[in-house]
């Protein structure tokens, strides 16, 4: 029995004192840096205003290819190509989480600006290529080297 | 500051889409001078490249596919069963139907094939059959009715953009009304790694030198006995000048057509492209922007660099792909700002986002959507009506997507509709005075 009341008492003073104590005088930082340091190792970073500005203007894309014909992609692997630069569209509306996965299409972007006269609903593909492709490629962790 | 260039024409068509494009040529060919502005390839570029006009909502599923009726006689059995329709809205007009049909069959000469009394019917890459007036040459030799024998699909060894099996057994299913026999082969043309390629990339390999006289010849070789015409994927080349369907034609030594394409549809590219070839050959001065600042026939608009001043106007600027008419909480008409019918002659103009969305879309599948068939109202001349149901303004005309009463993406009836209204308001608006 002294074991048992030993280990309750102990969980007593871990929860009524040095718990909240811990609380109490433990450094938090404020609320988004608590966010920024649980989220956006995860790709979901806060959304600045550009971010919203990018997003409402690509969400008028249907996803029909015709910006295709004018992007060569010429510098990417035949698997990228085959993607699309329209696959970062697909990707970042799902979640932004999934924009890592299309950096490699957006790298491969020539900056060409074929795509934008050949868009039916007119989103200005050339301007969210450009944000995007910063925005995957400050988020993107170093290469890893093997061996 | 660049001060705009000015352009007076006698006729302003907004839109270079089928409509558009129709209703550019009709008002060019009745004398008028014609600017054209449009934005960007619209719907016209999404489409299978082939031209439905009207299913016959009368004929039943099981009926030989031979007592089809021809374009004419559906679009009035359409009219009778739907009267928010353009069909029915036209009325007598209506039978201006096979007119439209051979001018725009004319206007796209080189691109499309000569229509026949039936429709054909052509094959899709799902393997489902849909009647068509009017088809490119690359599918007229596609028809079900048409093929001497077996139909055999090809499919491209590595291709993953379409299977071939899949649509072989589906197409089966319609030889119980008087379809052909179909089989699938794979074929390996030697043309390099063809898994990942994009569709517009494989056309434009295959408009290579050799490349389809490869692609024939292995047709050649897989050929079955008793075949009689070979299906190949929507892919053959994107200049018709290049000729690939002919070259793999000659080389298989039997008669090859291309699949009904899904987005992105080369033959639809090719269909846009012929309509502006058709412009640039008919003399009408194309004006490439969006338009900005309209407030109607007789004042100035202003499309980029270029102000234009037509006393009348063509608007033909799409649905909702096309941007002729947009969704921003209530569904609008952005150019001028003309009210939006929904289907069944419901007015659209409250607030979309507080209704919940099944008030704009059935739940049955093949029932009327009125999200889908949102539009101008017109009266009988293609003049769009203000609230009160009288012509919004003096010598302004609609034609195709933006027109509502058809769901021109789903129904079948989409570039039918726009070649008819085109040519119709392209002919109205050439008249001095509009009318008739």
């Amino acid at each position: 029995m002294a074991t048992r009341a030993g280990a309750l008492s102990y969980l007593a003073w871990r929860a009524l004192v040095a718990h909240p104590l811990r609380r109490l005088f433990r450094r938090r930082g404020t609320g988004l840096e608590r966010f920024r340091a649980a989220y956006v190792a995860e790709g979901l970073g806060p959304t600045t205003p550009e971010d919203r500005a990018v997003g409402e203007a690509a969400s008028a894309c249907v996803a029909c290819g015709l910006c295709e014909l004018g992007c060569e992609l010429a510098g990417a692997v035949p698997a990228v190509r085959a993607l699309g630069l329209h696959a970062a569209f697909r990707l970042y509306s799902r979640s932004a989480a999934g924009l890592p996965l299309a950096a490699a299409a957006l790298e491969a972007c020539a900056g060409c600006a074929g795509c934008d006269a050949l868009c039916p609903t007119g989103v200005p593909i050339a301007r969210i290529v450009r944000h995007l492709r910063a925005k995957a490629l400050a988020g993107r962790d170093p290469p890893v080297r093997e061996g | 500051m660049v001060s705009p260039r000015a352009v007076a024409a006698e006729v302003l068509v907004v839109g270079g889409g089928m409509a558009g494009t129709i209703a550019a040529l009709a008002a060019r060919e009745a004398g008028a001078r014609v600017v054209l502005v449009r934005r960007a390839p619209g719907a016209t570029a999404l489409s299978s490249g082939a031209v439905g006009v009207a299913p016959d909502p009368f004929a039943l599923p099981g009926e030989p596919l031979r007592a089809a009726r021809g374009p004419l006689e559906a679009a009035r059995r359409l009219a009778r069963l739907r009267p928010d329709h353009p069909y029915a809205v036209l009325g007598d007009r209506l039978e201006a139907l096979p007119d439209a049909l051979a001018f725009a069959t004319r206007a796209l000469a080189p691109l499309l094939a000569p229509p026949l009394e039936r429709p054909r019917f052509l094959a899709t890459s799902f393997g489902t059959a849909v009647p068509a007036a009017l088809c490119q040459r690359s599918q007229a030799a596609g028809d079900l009715l048409a093929v001497g024998g077996a139909l055999v699909v090809a499919g491209l060894a590595g291709h993953l953009g379409l299977d071939a099996a899949l649509v072989a057994a589906s197409l089966e299913r319609y030889r119980a009304r008087g379809g052909p026999p179909t089989f699938a082969v794979e074929v390996d043309a030697g043309l390099g790694e063809l898994g990942l390629l994009r569709p517009h990339e494989l056309a434009r390999r295959l408009e290579q030198p050799g490349a389809a006289e490869a692609l024939g010849a292995a047709i050649r070789a897989a050929l079955p006995a008793g075949a009689g015409a070979v299906l190949v994927a929507p892919v053959l080349g994107l200049r018709p000048e290049a000729q690939v369907p002919e070259r793999v034609a000659g080389a298989a030594g039997i008669a090859v057509a291309e699949l009904l394409a899904d987005v992105p549809s080369m033959p639809g590219v090719r269909l846009q492209a012929a309509l502006e070839a058709a412009l640039a050959a008919a003399g009408v001065e194309v004006v490439q922007g969006a338009i900005q600042g309209a407030t109607g026939p007789g004042a100035p608009i202003a499309a980029g660099a270029t102000e234009i001043t037509a006393a009348r106007w063509v608007l033909a600027t799409g649905r909702f792909v096309g941007g002729g008419i947009a969704r921003r909480g209530t569904l609008r008409e952005p150019a001028l700002g003309l009210p939006v019918q929904a289907a069944e002659g419901r007015e659209a103009g409250v607030d979309l986002a507080a209704r919940p969305a099944a008030s704009l879309t059935g739940a049955a599948r093949v029932g009327p959507q009125p999200l889908l068939s949102a539009g101008l109202r017109v009266d009988a001349r293609l003049r769009p009506l203000d609230a009160r149901g009288r012509p919004a303004a003096e010598g302004l005309h609609a034609a195709g997507a933006v027109v509502g009463g058809h769901e021109h993406a789903s129904d079948g009836t989409g570039l039918g509709v726009a070649i008819l209204t085109g040519y119709l308001a392209g002919r109205a608006a050439a008249r001095p005075g509009g009318g008739e």
